[in-house]
């Protein structure tokens, strides 16, 4: 149990840590730049949260047996699939669009004043990005990324088409659930039910103590 | 100044690319699948599906190209939508008003009231099925149902509807929670001093300034509904695969029983081994999702919601 739990953790922290680094430079870019088609690009952004996971997880399925996918993957010898790198595929695909989508709420709470007031002192936008953006956002950041890990640790039905559960591999924790529940083992799945709840309820009683807001979903 | 130029349009350039890189990583995922519709039926079989599964399961083994003359997807569609819309209407019912005293009144515990309501975004849905098992299998709940005769879990309306309303309440309600808050309180006191009721204020003042939150919200919750699947698979299940017994003399009335929830639909297919009838599938709830969520982009949800 405590295995499939330490493996939900870093796993979870693994594909939040990818996902951030795609969703703060996208919800930035989400939040401060319009561009033509800026609805349709947000629809499809989107995608991925608004279908059921079940989708997500078959249609990865379908890709990385795919025309680029498949070529890198024979060519090096990768095989991300029925493996911890599915897990961590699946997770990163659910979770940076949701990532993307907080971190848009966290820099549309900053008002745009601070950048124009330190362009307009002779910063540099990277410069300006770093030292009064990021900074500023710093709390609606942690709180985000709190909010993400939990999102990353509850994704199972992805997995359940794409990666599979091994025992003591890929079986995080919500999958050894269903696992347990269909092997009729009602006290393992009690108690992990139990561990998840505590956890999704740490982690947002952890978010609102941040001050983040959960509202943005 | 010249200096300054290539430095921003270098500056741009990243941010636009991280964002083009999830445009481009999510239409990939579900353009690229696209060919799986046009399988024919005879490239299933020299595909050795068919040899696989035996003549018995040929229903299974429909070609994706020719799904919408199946009537397991049409009934499963009707099924799927027709339950999504009770939850919805239910999830309103309840969410909207929930959300109003959330944002507005001061209650002790209101804290905690919050997080056990925002816990339930993040929760695994598997464990929302196992607690909605343990909650209607178990205990003064199951006796009741075994006194008038009804199991809520396999059965179409309280089930399905109950194990889509729980994620769908949840989103609708952090997205009118968050439209309410967007409306300032102080245009409601002041229509309050100027005489007018508390519902008055709340119909003339309020609900006009929120109400393109709200829609979203609605369609939010309409959108989590279609796109529930753990849930359902705990409390209700794949249906094909019950016996017919099972099944209450108002399903059978309405010819249900040989239809499923939709994305528990696509998980059964490709696990059956019939990958294209389930891509088939998941592209018909990718159009859905994809729709709603061009409209409610659209209307347009003000402030931080979307």
């Amino acid at each position: 149990m405590w295995e499939r739990f330490w493996l939900t953790v870093w796993t979870s922290l693994a594909s939040t840590f990818f996902s951030l680094c795609i969703g703060i430079p996208a919800g930035y870019a989400l939040s401060r730049f319009t561009f033509p088609y800026r609805n349709l690009i947000a629809s499809i952004i989107d995608l991925p949260i608004v279908v059921s996971p079940a989708v997500v997880g078959a249609f990865l399925f379908g890709i990385t047996t795919r025309f680029p996918f498949d070529l890198i993957s024979e060519h090096y010898g990768i095989y991300i699939g029925r493996n911890v790198y599915g897990v961590l595929l699946v997770q990163f695909t659910v979770t940076a669009a949701f990532c993307a989508r907080l971190m848009k709420a966290s820099f549309d709470m900053i008002p745009t004043r601070f950048e124009a007031v330190s362009r307009s002192l002779g910063a540099s936008p990277l410069r300006t990005f770093f030292r009064v953006v990021l900074p500023m956002a710093k709390n609606g950041i942690i709180a985000s990324m709190i909010v993400v890990w939990a999102r990353a640790a509850a994704e199972w039905e992805g997995l359940m088409l794409f990666v599979g559960a091994t025992e003591g591999k890929t079986d995080i924790m919500p999958f050894a659930i269903y696992l347990d529940f269909n092997a009729g083992m009602m006290g393992w799945v009690t108690s992990m039910s139990i561990v998840c709840i505590l956890m999704a309820i740490s982690a947002i009683s952890a978010m609102k103590m941040i001050g983040g807001r959960s509202n943005v979903w | 100044m010249s200096g300054k130029t290539p430095r921003r349009k270098s500056f741009n350039m990243l941010f636009y690319s991280f964002a083009g890189f999830l445009f481009l990583y999510s239409a990939y995922l579900f353009l690229s699948n696209v060919d799986q519709l046009f399988v024919t039926e005879t490239a299933v079989q020299t595909g050795g599906i068919t040899a696989v599964w035996g003549e018995d399961r040929d229903v299974l083994n429909k070609f994706a190209g020719g799904f919408w003359n199946d009537p397991y997807f049409w009934k499963s569609l009707n099924l799927t939508v027709v339950s999504t819309l009770i939850t919805t209407l239910i999830a309103s019912v309840l969410g909207i008003p929930t959300a109003y005293v959330l944002s507005r009144y001061r209650i002790p515990g209101i804290s905690a009231i919050e997080v056990l309501f925002s816990s339930l975004i993040v929760m695994p849905g598997s464990v929302i099925g196992i607690c909605l098992i343990v909650m209607f299998n178990y205990g003064p709940l199951w006796n009741l149902q075994n006194a008038v005769g009804f199991k809520f879990a396999h059965s179409l309306f309280p089930g399905m509807v109950l194990a889509s309303l729980v994620l769908s309440f949840a989103l609708g309600l952090s997205a009118w929670k968050a439209a309410f808050d967007s409306v300032n309180p102080r245009f409601e006191h002041v229509a309050r001093s100027l005489g007018s009721s508390r519902w008055r204020a709340f119909r003339t003042v309020t609900l006009p300034l929120a109400k393109s939150g709200i829609i979203a919200g609605i369609i939010l919750a309409w959108t989590r509904a279609m796109a529930e699947f753990s849930a359902v698979l705990f409390f209700c299940g794949t249906f094909r695969e019950l016996p017919p017994s099972r099944f209450s003399n108002f399903t059978k009335l309405i010819k249900m029983d040989q239809a499923d929830w939709v994305s528990v639909a696509v998980w059964a297919q490709v696990e059956f081994g019939n990958v294209e009838y389930g891509f088939a599938l998941a592209y018909v709830l990718v159009v859905i999702g994809g729709i709603s969520v061009y409209v409610m982009h659209r209307i347009g949800a003000k402030g931080y919601v979307w």
